[in-house]
């Protein structure tokens, strides 16, 4: 486990080794913390936008002692896993999920992008942008890891959520190709109301419309 | 309480008085968790002119770093709040890159705040390189006549002035898209850049 003084410094060891300056965007606990929905996280989960960046950054962490570390072991046999490095063990292990655009079944979109306004400039070179809480969940959702429901349920029960960004990022989904993005999505959001998160009593109804009219354009 | 419910509730600024309603607690208690949540470093405290104390308590304020709000905030008489988050860690935010950042935000009370940068700015190799690359010179130079026109500022560089001067074929530029100055024709016309103040706007720098 990670907590943000530590991922700072870390980030700051990465940035001044970079060769290059680098955009890459924070999701998952790494972007909660950035948010204050938790204190501390075991994988940092950084979304690039080039292979290229993913490779530079990749090549820093291992002369910080990070090591490969098999994504099956978490992700199964998911698609777009991420490239894995982890350093440390028990609670002291840390770990780095580094994706590029596409994050499992859904693709970091340039609309995520854009809804990601906070930034953090770690020395000259790296570029720490923020996911948005609503593309947080989205990301929870694609990831779908033991913790991700419950923080996902955690940022809807502390967060203004409007749930028409999230509907409307997962019909943007669809039209990039992602076609199960709302399937995923409905099944996420039940899970997540099940474990105590406070959806509102339309979301589900509107969901499941959308999934009926998915499944009818198909026929 | 824990301290994720106090930051949770007391997110925003306070006095001492407004905690105690919000939470429904005596004076003590929450002098109490006041000094609990300072210590775990949310909360930002400054003091009014009759000594009040006012808390700025937010999660955001455990991050760290610095931002160019902030910066400005330190040598503006222009105030800002700030809309956006952009912090930088390891290293100093130079007044320099500040005015890049300013002009670049494209929002009229950044960049009039931004004006007293050009009180502390030395640095006109590191400006000139910056704005060179932003795209920016003729917006610098032509904030920098405005600044001199209404405060004392730092003499700019020649050679920078004399790089950025605009060709004979160059267009006029906006600093803020569809605002140009009825008052600094001559600066306007010497840079080719429309400024988006008129002289009532700098009161502030005028009263100074």
């Amino acid at each position: 486990m990670i907590n943000i003084t530590d991922q700072q410094n870390l980030l700051l060891n990465v940035a001044r080794k970079l060769p290059k300056k680098i955009t890459v965007y924070a999701v998952g606990g790494t972007a909660m913390m950035f948010h204050g929905f938790k204190d501390v996280t075991l994988d940092i989960d950084l979304v690039f936008t080039s292979e290229e960046d993913r490779m530079a950054f990749k090549l820093i962490a291992e002369e910080l002692e990070y090591k490969r570390y098999d994504h099956k072991l978490v992700y199964g046999t998911k698609s777009n896993p991420p490239l894995m490095l982890r350093r440390g063990k028990g609670d002291e292990e840390e770990r780095f999920d580094l994706f590029t655009v596409d994050v499992i079944d859904f693709v970091f979109s340039e609309e995520m992008m854009k809804r990601s306004k906070n930034t953090y400039e770690f020395d000259h070179s790296l570029i720490l942008k923020i996911a948005d809480p609503h593309d947080i969940i989205l990301m929870k959702c694609a990831t779908e890891r033991v913790k991700d429901k419950d923080d996902a349920r955690q940022i809807i029960n502390n967060y203004k959520i409007n749930w028409q960004i999230i509907i409307d990022e997962a019909l943007n989904q669809i039209k990039l190709g992602r076609t199960k993005a709302i399937w995923y999505l409905t099944g996420f959001v039940t899970d997540v109301k099940k474990i105590g998160g406070n959806i509102p009593s339309d979301v589900l109804p509107k969901l499941y419309q959308l999934l009926e009219k998915q499944g009818n354009t198909k026929n | 309480m824990k301290i994720a419910d106090l930051t949770q509730k007391l997110e925003g600024i306070y006095t001492l008085e407004s905690i105690m309603t919000t939470l429904k607690v005596d004076r003590s208690t929450a002098m109490n968790y006041t000094s609990k949540l300072r210590k775990q470093g949310f909360v930002k405290t400054k003091r009014t002119s009759s000594g009040k104390r006012i808390y700025n308590i937010s999660r955001q304020n455990k991050i760290g770093g610095k931002s160019y709000y902030e910066v400005l905030n330190q040598i503006s008489p222009i105030k800002l709040s700030e809309s956006e988050t952009y912090k930088v860690y390891g290293r100093d935010i130079t007044y320099e890159e500040t005015l890049v950042y300013a002009i670049k935000t494209g929002k009229l009370r950044v960049v009039l705040s931004s004006l007293a940068l050009f009180k502390h700015i030395n640095n006109w190799t590191q400006l000139s390189e910056l704005a060179r690359k932003n795209g920016v010179q003729r917006q610098v130079c032509a904030l920098y006549d405005l600044g001199r026109s209404v405060m004392k500022v730092r003499k700019i560089g020649k050679q920078f002035l004399k790089t950025c001067l605009p060709k004979a074929d160059d267009t006029y530029l906006y600093i803020i898209p569809n605002l140009e100055s009825k008052d600094f024709i001559e600066i306007q016309q010497k840079w080719k850049v429309y400024l988006p103040f008129n002289k009532g706007d700098l009161q502030e720098y005028l009263q100074k």
